[in-house]
């Protein structure tokens, strides 16, 4: 093993590690911890024998090993920018709902007398006078 | 779509006048909101002002002249604030929701042939066009703009309408209640029309006119914004 694959590695276990406390802390979900658990899994395996990833790309057709990973690493990364995107679109959302209810809240607990007109309007509809 | 005049519906009855709500959003409107809300209010008596989280006053501004004024702590954009007006204006058990710009481009007076074909149950939507009616000072890169959107409309949400870009419109409490929107900046515009289609409800083009100012003009959307807006309401229906 060269300097690289030893640094690597060692990186990779703790990883491994903090992930496997991660679930059983409960930090992270199991399905989350399962996931990343198999992506040290397969980066150590890669790490250590970097052949496996030829005998794969060969297979693939693709030339280098090497290439198959930068071809794996940009889907993934394509797939966490889009689910990044759909969760911020969610957030925004829900603060809109947010702003929107405190919006609400405020204009009903802090009202003015409405005019003469709006009042006898609110007074046919609701059937009282309630300023 | 028919754009006849009805006759029937020449003198609305003060309860109309009275049952309308004129929601206005207003973004750092502070200059303008009063003259705007109290041209509205000298014939509608509820006005109500969405501020849209403004950084200038334009809350005690519109405090100073509108019914109902609401404030959205964070800036939502323009869909977000005219939905949290929607919604409070049925809530205070309005029978007609008029959404009107804040910059002074709307004619007050547009109002009445606006909510006059719902009052009188002719439909349930209608919507503002300033190419039916007279436009005074439209700049010819912004009439180009407003063409090509309403192109957009045609071809992707399969709707014909002549202005699909127009911020006054009316609905009935029925209509409003169906109406969600849930983009929140200007590609709200877009998806209003889609959910009119959508709700299969009735709706009508009313001539209005729009005032071009200096001011409403830098307010408003430039081409390049217009790409960015289509880009956001082809992505919100995709990513549903």
């Amino acid at each position: 093993m060269n300097l690289f694959q030893t640094l690597a590695l060692i990186a990779i276990a703790a990883l491994f590690v903090l992930t496997l406390i991660a679930a059983v802390r409960g930090w992270a979900t199991r399905r989350d911890a399962l996931l990343w658990a198999l992506l040290w899994l397969v980066a150590g395996v890669t790490i250590m024998w970097p052949g496996v990833t030829k005998v794969i790309a060969n297979a693939l057709g693709i030339g280098r090993g090497a290439d198959l990973v930068l071809y794996c690493a940009v889907v993934v990364m394509m797939i966490g920018f889009l689910m990044v995107y759909v969760r911020l679109r969610r957030i925004r959302r829900e603060m809109t709902l947010l702003v929107r209810e405190l919006a609400i809240r405020d204009a009903i607990s802090e009202r003015k007398p409405p005019s003469d007109e709006a009042i006898s309007h609110e007074a046919t509809k609701e059937g009282h006078f309630d300023v | 779509m028919a754009n006849g005049q009805t006759t029937e519906c020449e003198t609305l009855p003060d309860s109309a006048r009275t049952a309308t709500f004129v929601v206005i959003a207003a973004y750092n409107e502070s200059t303008c909101i009063e003259q705007v809300v109290s041209e509205v209010r000298a014939e509608y008596p509820n006005v109500v002002v969405v501020d849209d989280g403004s950084t200038d006053g334009t809350f005690e501004a519109a405090k100073r002249s509108a019914t109902h004024v609401l404030r959205h702590v964070i800036n939502r954009g323009q869909g977000a604030a005219l939905q949290t007006g929607i919604g409070f204006a049925l809530s205070r058990g309005a029978r007609v929701v008029v959404t009107f710009d804040a910059d002074g481009q709307h004619r007050a007076e547009d109002i009445k042939a606006m909510i006059a074909p719902i009052w009188c149950g002719e439909c349930e939507i209608t919507l503002g066009s300033r190419f039916l009616g007279g436009t005074e000072n439209i700049p010819a890169s912004r009439r180009k703009m407003l063409r090509m959107a309403v192109l957009f409309t045609r071809i992707v949400n399969r709707v014909n309408v002549t202005d699909a870009h127009n911020g006054l419109r009316a609905f009935s409490d029925r209509a409003a209640r169906e109406i969600d929107i849930t983009l929140d900046r200007m590609a709200h515009a877009t998806e209003l029309i889609d959910q009119i289609r959508l709700s299969g409800l009735p709706f009508k083009e009313i001539p209005v006119q729009i005032r071009y100012t200096d001011y409403s003009l830098k307010k408003g959307q430039s081409s390049r914004n217009a790409i960015q807006i289509a880009l956001h309401y082809l992505l919100g229906r995709v990513l549903r």
